[in-house]
């Protein structure tokens, strides 16, 4: 009988930590619950100095632009996600000008690798024909902030021993007032633009 | 071995699973974490529970007859640190990793205190359970295409995925080649009825 009762409190704690690491029974990794978490609570972002071609605050530049931003985390070195990151992004660009959608959606790119400077991020920009209007390239020089910026947005970057960095891939929708509403996987870009224009409708320009 | 000696085998297994800078080097890598820094603490718990005294083990034994209660625990503390987020988190904050230490040595006491109360039915049945949960785990690792944890590369992943099925088909062989070896399997009924009361006896 006490036996029984034991393995009773057993399960009951079991059932509890799995419930609480698996955000419910919902989510088994990391990824799968930072954009539960990101859907249900938008959470808000921290303040960043951006330094692309010019040094801006994020939340000044976000609130003052209006426009939703999809976002996604680079560096300029790298020949493998962030390659197809860079192919969505650039056929996401070529979608909201044939569209004309333009003045409701923007892309940004952030680089977490303090080796790109601005040139770096020039150059590639050109390389994958950003239209300036539609498509910034940003860094954060301070690496405080943008620990805190990856932190936020739930990025986790790894150094893969090879000079480079496998880091988690997505496109991250941000809303004007600088809140994370949703978070897209690469090859779901469409989805992101989608959901990302039904936001932009309702939000006042 | 006397319990000083296990508590000081404890205590070095501990240190060694735990001690900053190794504890950094083991958890760096996936196959690391979890096939060295695991079995780590689990064999340390093992070594502290040989140390309790008899009146400590009658106490433990009214609420873990049959070691059920203890092998319960061992199934669902190994089955909550292969979940992918579950190891980020240990990566990430400390609350985690210090739960992470403290349920291993747990189950590693556990294992200790309930082997052998547990006779050798309810042994294969743990064993059992055990290793088909760890192979699927160690097959899902292997199959996924992304990586499952933040904090690891993809290939570590395979790797700590490979090792899981290795550990999953190697422990239930030596465990049958340990019966075996004791004539269990040849049909000495003196073990195997234990437990088993409808078990036929062998000529």
């Amino acid at each position: 009988m006490r036996t029984a009762v034991t393995c009773a409190l057993i399960v009951l704690s079991g059932l509890a930590a799995f419930s609480e690491v698996s955000a419910g029974f919902r989510v088994v990794t990391s990824e799968a619950a930072r954009r539960l978490a990101v859907r249900e609570h938008a959470p808000q972002i921290p303040d960043a100095m951006l330094a692309g071609a010019t040094a801006h605050s994020l939340h000044d530049d976000l609130a003052r632009d209006g426009r939703i931003a999809l976002v996604d985390f680079i560096y300029t070195r790298c020949e493998t996600v962030c390659s197809v990151l860079g192919t969505e992004f650039q056929q996401l660009q070529q979608e909201l000008k044939r569209r004309g959608l333009q003045d409701r959606v923007r892309l940004i790119s952030i680089s977490f690798d303090p080796a790109d400077d601005a040139n770096a991020l020039a150059r590639y920009a050109s390389r994958v024909h950003a239209d300036a209007l539609v498509w910034r390239f940003e860094r954060v020089a301070d690496p405080q902030a943008l620990r805190r910026l990856l932190d936020a947005f739930g990025i986790v970057v790894v150094p893969d021993g090879m000079g480079g960095f496998v880091h988690n891939a997505a496109i991250h929708t941000l809303a004007p007032d600088g809140r994370l509403i949703r978070i897209d996987d690469v090859g779901e870009a469409r989805i992101a633009l989608r959901s990302a224009l039904a936001r932009a409708q309702v939000a006042p320009r | 071995m006397r319990p000083p000696r296990y508590a000081f085998l404890g205590a070095t297994l501990l240190a060694t699973g735990t001690a900053p800078s190794l504890r950094l080097w083991l958890e760096a890598d996936m196959a690391r974490h979890m096939l060295v820094q695991f079995p780590l603490l689990i064999v340390a718990g093992a070594a502290f529970a040989s140390t309790l005294p008899p009146r400590v083990r009658a106490a433990v034994a009214t609420i873990n007859a049959h070691g059920l209660a203890g092998l319960l625990l061992c199934l669902l503390v190994s089955a909550f640190w292969m979940i992918p987020r579950a190891l980020d988190q240990a990566l990430l904050s400390p609350p985690m990793e210090i739960a992470k230490i403290a349920t291993l040595l747990a189950a590693g006491g556990a294992l200790q205190l309930s082997w052998r109360p547990a006779g050798i039915v309810v042994q294969i049945f743990f064993i059992g359970n055990w290793a088909w949960m760890t192979a699927v785990v160690g097959l899902l690792y292997q199959d996924m295409s992304t990586r499952l944890c933040n904090g690891y590369l993809l290939d570590q992943q395979i790797i700590a995925g490979q090792g899981l099925v290795v550990l999953a088909i190697a422990l239930p062989t030596a465990f049958i080649a340990l019966l075996a070896k004791r004539g269990v399997l040849a049909g000495d009924a003196s073990e195997t009825t234990q437990g088993c009361p409808t078990g036929s006896t062998v000529q």
